[in-house]
């Protein structure tokens, strides 16, 4: 519209520096072995049963994790829609608040809670229940995937249902729908954008994450983002890690494109 | 002819906003019934109040004679055409006419049959797989009207249906829409601010404001003999002028007593009188009741409309004949062109419920 | 009814997302070290922190980065939806293709992919990569949001301000800006939030003496997290809702309040004007004096950064030195010390390593040092300059000497054994005597806690298999990972961190420890005891080196003799509970713990154990293997 497009210049700098010319080197290292030869045995390397394991472990947690986030999300997008469209600048600062206090020392909050002498199974014992013991299991890390990317997945969803006409709603139910038919039919189509960009902020980390399975997984939990994470820093095996980090953005492409599939128009948008 | 819809005594609060208040209609069976007024005049909500879609404070409303008052919209044999066609993005065409058949559990011949009817009423017949979002207004509204139709509803609402179209699309559609009311047979209930459809489409026309029911009445009623200065004012051009009624058939408007043909006012009191431009009758200078200058013209294709200075007003003229500006004419009404109203004697008593 | 549960299901989903806010919040004012127990109300944390320029320093730098990244990210991304609205679809494509790698890359990668192409260009890290990659991370932000926003806008009224005779930048600035205001602010916003809650691409990307919050925390989960960072996370929270509540919500209630007044026809008094005004004026105001507070705070440091006086880099683990003691130093020698931490030798090697980034002086553990002077990565000290070196303990100065000849290179900073710390009530005293204890399934109930640490954790396996601690046979290995595997079931958790704060709340009966934090655990919950098992165990010692490229290295010296003062040695094992290899020191110490043979272990304890050594590059990648090989299971 503004017939400028030497505007976009400064940022395809950055897109150049900051992510192009990155993302060769880790193709360079991911294809190169430590003499700096060609090979495929960093691809390949995803083979091997720890990585095999490793990553399809991290799939089916962050699956969980995205299809539990989804599950939890979707009635507050449903609520929100109905009791909450005009205060959009509210929702959003309530959700994002959390991430203000730092990412680690949240996780390290539901160790503190989870933990078996914790603060919720003091609560739990006062009130003369049994204690509840996931920490250091599969259970806490994905309580804890989940706790960080709920935010990711109401966003996107509060922003498309919030958009939804009411008329369409309306229009539905005087055409005899139940209230079940308009969610099925209505209004799960209408926000399917705003569930697919929720599902990629939530999935895309998940899948990647070391931390939480770290912090909460009690080491016991191992997914390719630690054996990555490992192979940089413990390792100094920048080679098999970049291979390997190759390999792990092929699967989330893939799943990216299954996704996007089912998003037309891309109108899905976090804020 | 029965009622086939009733609203009892509704009334209905936004915020402390009193928008109805205590409302009474009644609408027979196979009526088109416009309910006309400003914006804020209380009439999409009454519509709305009949759809479903909000509940009144209080009062209640009857259909065929069976109070639905909180029965929600869908359990309710009425469908509406949304303002802005309210179409399902997601769906083609086809697919949003079938939504409503899909849920009444209609066999898929039936539906594929509908579809073609309906569309072929609204004259789109090879659109059923086209996507929604790439018709143009004008279709958008049309398949709007047909997804609702084809259920088969007994009163069909429609909510400023025309509002977002073009003139000339909108001088076509209200032709369809008479068309289709009468292939149909059904109830329609029309709400517009726009007076010219509400003339051009209606049986019965209801004048509303600030959440009363001015007046009702078949078009030409309201056209000519409204009943305040709200509905004069608000169907078409007219002189509202201040006047006393000296006795019965006569009254006296700037200083010249004009005779009309209305009774029972009393006797010297003030009144509010209503004459329609085309009603005031120009002619050569002191061979009228009264005498003015022209002061405006303009032509308006049909008939030519002037601004007359006469006894310390100014009158809103229409007529097929010139008469050029600075030109001393004389003015007359015809007797049965006069229309007398009561004075309000406050502002808010103009909005009474008018006894239909 | 439905509404209620509808107000429930909120509140409950509310709660999640609070609850470990609110937690953190409630541990800053808690009167112990320990998370999960609480010892009373305190200020002290408050106190510390305001004292400790580390965090401070952190401090600023966080919300430097953050607010440079998120303004910077936010003009360059705005500017540049403006160009993609003008380019062609498949140009459109591309640039928007590109613009979705950062947000579908993980963050690990992409942190890495940055620091691979920092180094491939000989580009060394500082603030400036840090502030860069910020960017770079930000930018998808900033255009998801402003983009939808523009094309919603459209050229209408851009065009009609053109033709009212403004120019396309005027146009830009007071019509169409002001349209997608919303999504500018929020895309500002998030890329604020992003920044400041980002922990791995800062860890890759930063430089010499670059803390930020995330990486502080990071760095202390190896000596356990101090509440100190947690008011300071709490401060900074507070802080951050106070000037967004003011300058969003106060205005728009001003808002509200006249469009009610309008509404019921009534004008605005003078007077409420006034208030409106103030109320906005009040609004700037607070973002702008906050954005100048930010300034001022990182002021001085990027001041330093451009160099002020002698300083020196000083490279360690997180919270691993007494604070005061560095204030100390810089007043009696007037040089600064630039701190940056690290949790791991493993993760502080590469760093050396790439060579990116130079440290005057580190510290680190005795076997990773061994790597470091193989691969001439450090440079022999110059004792002239240590005249304090003479506190040193003998005896360990030999044991030293037999993998460093002479003691060139390493000096002694803290030194200590690994055992078994339980608890007595759970336990009863001496009943664990072997690392076999490790393995017993009746003690497993009480929950057990191994170390998630290669070298530490094989060592526990190969003990009891009678091998060498620094073996690297394939065939023993093997063996080694079997039976940790046999023990996986019976293990509650792997953790270095805080595997302390488990046995202090007793959420563990018994568990691998440093023996280091044995009087740390001890002053938390009288219960605890030490053991170091009878096959032995490793002992250990952090040593300060002074990198080959140091580029001040007397400076460095200086600060390694300032540290072996006796009065300086007190501070450190008053302020860590390590033992320190420092003679003088000992004298100074208590007799009671002195005498303490879990702290000082006897000679005759000393001569079952062993020390980890470097065993080449090929036997670290067979140990790595086998490490992956126990952890993938």
């Amino acid at each position: 519209m503004f017939k400028k497009k030497w505007l976009t210049a400064p940022y395809l700098v950055f897109i150049l520096c900051g992510t192009v010319i990155p993302l060769l080197a880790i193709f360079y290292y991911g294809f190169t072995d430590q003499e700096g030869r060609f090979t495929l045995e960093n691809i390949t390397a995803i083979a091997d049963e720890e990585h095999a394991k490793a990553l399809g472990l991290a799939l089916l947690f962050a699956l969980i994790c995205t299809v539990v986030c989804l599950l939890l999300a979707y009635p507050v997008g449903l609520i929100l829609r109905k009791h909450a469209g005009g205060r959009k600048g509210l929702v959003v600062f309530i959700l994002i608040l959390p991430m203000w206090m730092n990412f680690l020392l949240r996780t390290f909050a539901w160790k503190a809670l989870l933990a078996n002498n914790g603060v919720l199974n003091g609560i739990l014992g006062s009130l003369n229940l049994d204690p509840i013991r996931i920490i250091n299991t599969p259970a806490a890390v994905v309580l804890g995937m989940v706790y960080d990317f709920l935010p990711f997945m109401i966003l996107p969803i509060y922003n498309v249902m919030v958009k939804i006409d009411n008329n369409l709603i309306e229009a539905a139910y005087d055409l005899g729908a139940s209230g079940k038919t308009v969610l099925t039919k209505v209004l799960l189509p209408l926000s399917m954008p705003g569930i697919i960009s929720g599902i990629t902020m939530v999935f895309v980390p998940a899948v990647t994450t070391f931390v939480i399975s770290q912090i909460l997984g009690g080491g016991k939990i191992y997914l390719i983002g630690n054996i990555i994470e490992q192979e940089f820093t413990l390792n100094g095996n920048r080679q098999l890690g970049s291979g390997l980090s190759l390999v792990m953005m092929v699967f989330i492409l893939i799943s990216m494109a299954l996704l996007n599939k089912f998003d037309k128009n891309g109108e899905g948008s976090i804020i | 002819m029965s009622n086939i819809l009733e609203l009892q005594h509704v009334s209905k609060k936004f915020d402390n906003d009193l928008v109805l208040d205590d409302l009474c209609l009644e609408v027979k069976e196979n009526t088109f019934m416009t309910l006309l007024g400003p914006s804020g005049c209380g009439k999409t909500t009454t519509l709305r109040i009949i759809g479903g879609f909000t509940t009144p404070d209080q009062g209640c409303v009857l259909f065929e004679g069976k109070d639905i008052t909180n029965l929600p919209p869908n359990k309710r044999q009425l469908n509406t055409v949304f303002q802005k066609y309210a179409l399902f993005p997601h769906m083609t065409v086809g697919e949003n006419i079938a939504f409503g058949l899909k849920i009444s559990g209609k066999s898929d011949e039936y539906i594929r049959d509908k579809i073609k009817y309906a569309l072929k009423l609204v004259n789109m017949d090879d659109y059923a797989n086209r996507d929604v979002t790439m018709l143009s207004g004008g279709q958008q509204q049309r398949i709007a009207i047909a997804r609702a139709i084809v259920n088969e509803p007994k009163v069909l609402l429609l909510d400023e249906p025309l509002g977002a179209l073009d003139l000339k699309l909108r001088q076509d559609m209200q032709y369809e829409l008479i068309r289709l009311k009468n292939e149909l047979g059904i109830t329609f209930i029309y709400v517009t601010h726009d007076q010219e459809e509400a003339l051009t489409m209606s049986d019965t026309v209801v004048v509303m404001n600030q959440g009363y029911i001015q007046q009702m009445g078949t078009p030409e009623n309201i056209y000519n003999e409204p009943e305040n200065a709200f509905v004069a004012t608000f169907i078409g051009d007219s002189n509202i002028l201040g006047g006393i009624m000296l006795r019965d058939k006569l009254v006296r408007i700037l200083g010249t007593d004009f005779p009309c043909v209305d009774t029972g006012f009393g006797v010297n009191k003030p009144v509010d009188v209503v004459i329609r431009p085309e009603d005031v009758i120009l002619g050569e200078a002191g061979k009228g009741q009264m005498d003015g200058v022209v002061s405006h013209l303009i032509f308006k294709g049909v008939h030519y409309e002037m601004e007359v200075q006469a006894g310390g007003f100014e009158w809103l003229v229409q007529s097929t004949s010139m008469f050029p500006v600075g030109q001393p004419v004389s003015l007359s009404v015809d007797p049965f062109n006069i229309q007398i109203m009561n004075k309000p004697e406050s502002e808010d008593e103009e909005a009474v419920v008018v006894d239909v | 009814m439905k509404n209620f549960l509808k107000r429930f299901y909120l509140i409950i989903i509310l709660l999640f997302l609070y609850l470990p806010i609110v937690t953190l919040i409630v541990l800053s004012f808690n009167d112990t070290k320990t998370m999960g127990v609480w010892k009373g109300f305190t200020l002290k944390w408050y106190q510390d922190m305001f004292s400790n320029p580390q965090i401070l320093n952190a401090f600023c730098n966080t919300l430097f980065i953050a607010l440079l990244a998120a303004v910077v990210s936010t003009v360059v991304g705005t500017v540049a939806c403006v160009g993609i609205m003008a380019l062609s679809k498949r140009q459109k494509n591309a640039v928007l293709q590109a613009t979705n790698i950062p947000l579908l890359n993980a963050d690990i990668v992409t942190a890495v992919a940055l620091l691979l192409a920092f180094g491939m260009f000989g580009i060394s890290l500082s603030l400036g990569t840090v502030v860069f990659a910020h960017i770079t991370f930000c930018l998808p932000y900033v255009i998801l949001n402003v983009l939808p926003k523009l094309r919603q806008t459209g050229t209408i009224h851009f065009e009609a301000a053109q033709d009212l005779g403004a120019t396309p930048l005027y146009a830009f600035m007071h019509i169409v800006l002001p349209d997608i205001m919303p999504g500018v602010f929020s895309g500002f916003l998030l890329a604020f939030t992003m920044s400041l809650d980002d922990f791995i691409i800062t860890y890759f990307t930063r430089g010499a003496g670059i803390n930020t919050i995330s990486t502080l925390v990071y760095s202390q989960v190896k000596v356990g997290i101090r509440p100190t960072i947690f008011a300071l996370s709490t401060v900074i929270f507070v802080l951050v809702l106070i000037v967004l509540l003011l300058s969003n919500f106060l205005p728009e209630k001003m808002e509200k309040a006249r469009e009610k007044a309008e509404k019921e026809g009534r004008e605005l008094t003078p007077e409420q004007r006034k208030k409106r005004r103030t109320a906005k004026r009040i609004g700037a105001g607070i973002v702008a004096a906050a954005v100048v507070a930010v300034c001022v705070l990182a002021s001085p440091y990027v001041g330093a950064m451009a160099g002020k006086g002698e300083v020196i880099y000083f490279y360690n683990y997180g919270d691993y030195i007494d604070p005061d003691l560095i204030s100390a130093f810089e007043a009696e020698t007037g040089i600064s010390v630039v701190m940056d931490t690290f949790d791991t030798n493993e993760s502080m090697y590469p760093i050396i390593e790439g060579g990116q980034v130079s440290y005057d002086l580190i510290v680190a553990g005795d076997y990773t040092i061994e790597k470091m002077i193989e691969n001439k990565l450090i440079q022999p000290i110059n004792y002239d300059n240590i005249p304090n070196a003479a506190n040193l303990e003998p005896a360990y100065m030999e044991i030293l000497a037999s993998t460093d000849p002479g003691n060139q290179y390493m000096i002694p900073y803290t030194w200590g054994t690994v055992g078994i710390l339980y608890n007595k009530t759970m336990i009863p005293e001496g009943r664990i005597t072997s690392w076999k204890d490790l393995w017993d399934p009746e003690l497993a109930e009480h929950g057990i806690l191994m170390m998630d640490s290669l070298r530490d954790t094989f060592m526990v396996a190969e003990l009891i298999l009678g091998y060498d601690m620094n073996t690297s046979d394939p065939e023993e290995l093997q063996k080694v990972v079997d039976l940790l595997i046999e023990q996986q079931p019976l293990v509650q958790a792997y953790e270095n961190d805080s595997a302390r704060d488990d046995i202090i709340t007793e959420s563990a009966g018994l568990g691998m420890i440093y023996s280091g934090e044995y009087l740390y655990c001890l002053d938390e919950n009288e219960n605890l005891d030490y053991v170091i098992p009878e096959e032995g165990t490793n002992v250990w010692f952090d040593c300060f080196v002074i990198p080959t490229n140091a580029k001040n290295k007397e400076g460095a010296e200086k600060f390694i003799n300032f540290m072996l003062d006796a009065e300086a040695g007190l501070a450190t094992f008053n302020y860590l509970t390590y033992p320190i290899p420092n003679a003088a020191t000992m004298e100074l110490i208590d007799e009671e713990i002195r005498e303490d043979e879990n702290v000082f272990p006897s000679q005759e304890t000393l001569d079952r154990c062993d020390r980890f050594h470097y065993l080449g590059k090929e036997a670290d990648q067979v140990l790595a293997s086998y490490w992956k090989r126990f952890r993938g299971n």
